[in-house]
């Protein structure tokens, strides 16, 4: 305890030399600087797939409507209003004396080349799954248009809030998705200055910004670099060169709280982390896991409350759905496992392994809490033989051949209902270990009615089934942790997503 | 391409010593050399240290306490329970160090030994036979350096998925080239003695040739580039288990404790400092090792 | 000598055919790289339409020899995760990892010469001794660990430098010291050696006797020949440094050439890291091809073997 004070008083030492010394205050020339982790491919928001690009998408584009993140309630941004005229077919009037960043006008044209540009699969748009439900937009007027969907589709309205946003036509068709990665034009609250691929981003506020419900933004400019690696941030946080950053591990969070010249913010995502086990028997017929018996045992194995104290912390909390708890249909009243070694170990015996049995276990991310469920599994007796691999090479071997066991993740692309995680992997897809006719009847039945009352019974029905046979060990959800200097204000939201237009200078 | 080759120059201030017999002078030079016993010492420490891992690790190096994550060493204030503190998953670090040796000694013993095999056979092979095994040797003697070995290691580990064989095989594929040039070079110096014109004038076979004459005479100089081979390969696999891409956690391994330790460097030092130093120490070791024995065995070589 | 180069050069095309091959059946093994290129969140659809888009379904010989005549005029591809030409990307990250390799070797000659001129002056003396160990130790230090301990001791504590990025020449100082030290021992060693055998050598014993002073015995004479083979090892070292980078780079966050390699393993980039498998290799042939030529021309009896 004493040496913690004393490093700690050591790196509070360091931390006034470096100032000392540093250029200083931020606050004072209106620049805020940030870090990303990770190098992000492309700033054009249709050709990435990662956080880095969200945060960025919302700074530089609007969408036709906004979700508030903090009610949930549909508001619009670059559309005034909507209406369905049928089930597929959504008519938006849209806002008027918009201009993009480049001065280009904003009206139906650029909606209708966004739309059409965007859900023509030979576009290759990163994530199909954020545009392939729009069949074409039709322009009715200069500021009418209409978007026509493939087929049904409820979810529409949010993904026109989130990842669908509107680019100008005559600078997208003139330049394409490489261009705008290397210079952006959006209506958004910050245009882009300067990018760098991968490596450095510098936004500044656009003074014509419209009435948007996103709100005016304060802070002037905002200068993002790539720093991967989490020491080096939080040096260059102590040094005074960065500001912000997020996504920060939980120890180094831990300590940084302690600092008084920090403000450690945490925040849940809709992350979980979960063991998926092979009980349909793609390993093989006679592997162990498509026992019932076994797969409670690694359930009773693993104490998660454990895990979520003393690794993840901050908001992450335990799960037993094979789904986030907030989301719509995830039923939480179902089988639980408690932690309790000795039933695991006597499970694995009546299963018919009284010494238990050795497996490979696959991981794709964070290594520190792989490593320690694996162990659990070891002190009952299954014997782990640890494989961490890359995402793309474990994906291929779980459509192939399957895995006895994995630790996995899924952030249901922060969409808010159970069809996001439970319906992509109980379905018979070559990601399904389970493979349960009965599940996926319910699941089919919940996807596709209208009804929310027949939705939810159908997804109770299917979630209970899973957690009773146990085909997931649902583990925790993650969270997310945000460290600033007190000079700024900010209140993080929980769908980790970096808004500049909310922070403020204190 | 001879900078191998370069590092071989014996230290002139051993010629000046004058022994009566030849097997009293190598006793002596042997035991003269500080740096050789220095090396030899702390090898053989850290080698007992590795067979007897079960019986001087206070803890099970595997055993992980959640609650007990990150204590700090007992001269930092920690406790005696585990006088060098935990790691992040609250598992013994002195008992994670202790079973790590058995880890770098086996890559490096392993390692070079499999990069031993391949490099001698080719080098012993050019210089025999010289012509154009010479120009297929030195050839693929080029290719090999062309590769930059850490980014060729990495991929190929990225590809296979890490593990303690997968690293071991790709460390002996990569590191013979410095063998293959030592051994060729050997091969043609001793390759025209009498005691070879000899045998093979009295019929020896080329193999009898080749395992009687030539290796025993070129086998100095294999011990002394095994062993700089040796620590090459532990500095490599610690480098590869530090990138992520090494042997597969829970394993022990040095290079994976800076590794995960390097998260809390700058509130916890003491989890990147003590397993380095520890590898600094091992990789020091033999190459004092190696350098002493060069410098040993390298007068006689000449005579 | 025109005939030797020629040889040598005939030599460092066939090896660079050889990596170019090797490299690209390397990366062709690894993970499904349409896997890769569709990222986390694509679906099964999306994945087997990108393995026809790119054309991952046609057999290997048949991409290599596509990848390689187009790589023979300068296009090597684009890159799956940027989507920009892999050249283009190279080309930019390459002026850090050059610049650091320069500074790298800078200052690894700038120490190993004058510790070994001075070792060899005095054999056995306590510089001599110094020298040595530093050599030793230098080969036994691991870089990643080396330049954590710089970021711990000199950003941390002392925060007088800055602990990554590369927008001043500050930037630089670490890095280039924890490349530059992987370098020096063997530079050192040769140094010594060549300054000792110069030094007993008979030119050096004439131009004492005809009275010329310590100094230009020592600097223009005997440094004046001992140093040929150390600026060729040099050159063979700087290619060797270009490949070692990645650690280096991957420490201090320098968003290089080798830091790129590292990152496009990782998200599996295969143009990216064949191109830079690649790219990294010229340089090593570049370099020890330079360096032979160099010490034929100086050294003619070279030219004979």
């Amino acid at each position: 305890m004493t040496f913690k004070v004393k490093a700690l008083g050591m790196a509070a030492a360091a931390v006034a030399m470096i100032a000392a010394g540093a250029v200083q205050a931020n606050k004072a020339d209106g620049v805020l600087n940030a870090a990303f982790t990770k190098e992000l491919e492309n700033v054009d928001s249709y050709f990435n797939s990662s956080r880095e690009g969200v945060v960025l998408q919302r700074a530089i584009w609007d969408g036709l409507i906004y979700r508030d993140p903090a009610t949930n309630e549909y508001k619009g941004n670059l559309a005034t209003s909507w209406e369905w005229i049928d089930d597929t077919t959504l008519e938006f009037k849209l806002r008027e004396g918009v201009t993009f960043h480049n001065g280009e006008p904003f009206n139906a044209d650029d909606v209708v080349y966004t739309v059409n540009f965007v859900a023509d699969e030979a576009n290759g748009v990163k994530t199909q799954r954020n545009v392939n439900w729009m069949k074409s937009a039709e322009k009715i007027d200069d500021y009418t248009v209409r978007i026509h969907l493939k087929e049904a589709f409820p979810a529409a309205i949010e993904f026109l809030s989130g990842p669908v946003s509107m680019y100008p036509n005559e600078y997208y068709a003139k330049v394409g998705p490489s261009g705008m990665g290397l210079e952006p034009v959006g209506t958004g609250p910050y245009k882009v200055s300067k990018v760098v691929p991968g490596s450095h981003f510098v936004l500044e506020k656009y003074e014509n910004y419209h009435d948007s419900p996103k709100g005016q933004p304060e802070i002037a400019k905002v200068d993002i670099r790539t720093i991967p690696d989490v020491n080096t941030q939080i040096a260059e946080l102590f040094s005074g060169s960065l500001d912000l950053i997020w996504q920060t591990p939980a120890d180094q969070a831990e300590k940084l709280s302690t600092m008084e010249q920090f403000t450690v913010a945490n925040e849940s995502t809709m992350r979980i982390g979960y063991l998926t086990l092979d009980a349909a028997g793609r390993t093989g017929e006679d592997n162990p896991f498509t026992k019932l018996k076994v797969r409670q045992a690694v359930a009773h194995a693993i104490d998660r409350e454990a895990l979520v104290g003393a690794l993840l912390k901050g908001k992450s909390k335990v799960v037993s759905s094979a789904c986030f708890p907030s989301q719509f249909g995830c039923e939480q009243d179902l089988t639980s496992y408690e932690y309790d070694p000795e039933k695991a170990k006597a499970l694995l015996a009546e299963a018919g392994y009284p010494d238990g049995f050795s497996t490979d276990f696959y991981a794709y991310r964070d290594r520190d809490y792989a490593e320690a469920i694996s162990s659990f599994l070891n002190a009952v007796g299954i014997d782990t033989n640890f494989n961490m691999l890359q995402y793309s090479a474990l994906r291929e071997l779980r459509m192939k051949e399957g895995t006895p066991v994995s630790f996995q993740t899924w952030g249901s692309y922060s969409i808010n209902d159970t069809s996001a995680i439970t319906s992509q992997f109980f379905k018979f897809g070559s990601l399904d270990d389970a493979r349960d006719e009965e599940v996926k009847e319910w699941l089919d039945i919940a996807d596709s009615a209208t009804d929310p009352e027949v939705r939810k019974e159908n997804y109770s029905k299917a979630l209970k089934k899973i957690a009773d046979q146990a085909y997931w060990v649902p583990m925790f959800s993650y969270n997310t942790n945000y460290v600033y200097t007190k000079e700024i204000d900010y209140t993080p939201t929980p769908d980790e997503v970096l808004r500049f237009t909310t922070m403020s200078w204190n | 391409m001879s900078d191998a080759t370069t590092n071989m120059t014996p230290d002139p201030m051993l010629e000046a010593i004058v022994g009566p017999t030849p097997g009293q002078m190598l006793r002596k030079r042997i035991f003269g050399h500080q740096g050789l016993m220095i090396g030899v010492v702390v090898l053989g420490i850290l080698v007992l240290v590795a067979i007897f891992a079960p019986l001087l690790a206070p803890h099970d190096p595997y055993a992980q306490s959640l609650m007990a994550r990150m204590k700090p060493p007992v001269f930092l204030g920690g406790t005696w329970e585990h006088p060098l503190g935990t790691d992040h998953l609250g598992r013994d670090y002195l008992s994670r160090l202790i079973y790590g040796a058995r880890v770098s000694l086996l890559i490096g013993l392993v390692a070079a030994t499999i990069s031993g095999v391949i490099g001698t056979a080719m080098g012993v092979a050019a210089g025999y036979f010289g012509g154009k095994v010479d120009a297929v040797v030195t050839y693929l003697i080029n290719v090999r350096l062309a590769m930059p070995v850490v980014l060729v290691a990495l991929a190929v580990v990225a590809i296979l998925g890490g593990s303690l064989q997968v690293v071991i095989v790709v460390l002996g594929l990569l590191l013979w080239d410095r063998f293959a040039v030592v051994m060729r070079s050997s091969t043609l110096q001793v390759r025209g003695r009498e005691y070879v014109a000899a045998a093979k004038a009295v019929g020896c076979s080329t193999p009898r040739v080749l395992m009687s004459e030539i290796m025993p005479n070129i086998a100095n100089n294999l011990i002394v580039v095994m062993t700089l081979e040796m620590a090459h390969a532990i500095l490599l696999e610690a480098a590869l288990s530090f990138l992520g891409l090494g042997v597969q956690p829970p394993t022990p391994s040095w290079g994976l404790m800076v590794s995960e330790g390097k998260n809390m460097m700058l509130f916890e030092p003491w989890m990147v400092l003590i397993p380095g130093a520890v590898l600094f120490v091992l990789v020091l070791a033999i190459n004092l090792m190696g350098d002493g024995l060069r410098d040993v065995t390298a007068p006689e070589n000449r005579s | 000598m025109l005939n030797f180069i020629l040889k040598r050069l005939g030599l460092a095309v066939l090896v660079a055919f050889t990596v170019s091959f090797i490299s690209f059946s390397l990366m062709f093994l690894s993970g499904d790289p349409a896997a890769a290129l569709a990222g986390e969140t694509a679906s099964d659809q999306d994945v087997e339409a990108i393995r026809v888009l790119y054309g991952f379904d046609r057999p290997m010989l048949v991409q290599y020899w596509d990848w390689l005549s187009s790589a023979l005029v300068g296009d090597l591809g684009e890159s799956y995760y940027f989507k920009l030409p892999v050249a283009s990307l190279i080309a930019e990250r390459l002026q850090v990892t050059m610049m650091l390799g320069l500074c790298g070797i800078s200052f690894a000659l700038l120490t190993a010469v004058p510790l070994g001129v001075a070792a060899a002056i005095r054999p056995n003396s306590i510089i001599d001794r110094i020298a040595l160990f530093l050599s030793v130790a230098g080969q036994a230090m691991p870089s990643f660990w080396f330049g954590l301990i710089l970021i711990v001791v000199f950003s941390i504590q002392f925060g007088i430098l800055p602990p990554s990025g590369t927008s001043t020449w500050r930037h630089f100082i670490m890095p280039t010291i924890v490349l530059g030290y992987y370098a020096m021992p063997a530079i050192m060693r040769l140094t010594r050696a060549g300054m000792l055998e110069v030094l007993s050598s008979d030119y050096i014993r004439t131009a004492r006797a005809k009275g010329a002073s310590e100094f230009t015995v020592l600097f223009k004479h005997a440094l004046r020949n001992a140093i040929i083979p150390v600026v060729s090892l040099a050159a063979v070292q700087m290619g060797f440094m270009l490949g070692g980078s990645i650690v280096v780079e991957s420490i201090f966050a320098l968003h290089g050439a080798g830091y790129l390699a590292w990152e496009s393993i990782a998200r599996n980039d295969l143009p990216t890291v064949q191109a830079l498998i690649l790219v990294f290799s010229l340089f090593y042939i570049v370099f020890t091809f330079l360096s032979d030529v160099l010490n034929a021309w100086l050294d003619p009896r070279m030219r004979a073997g």
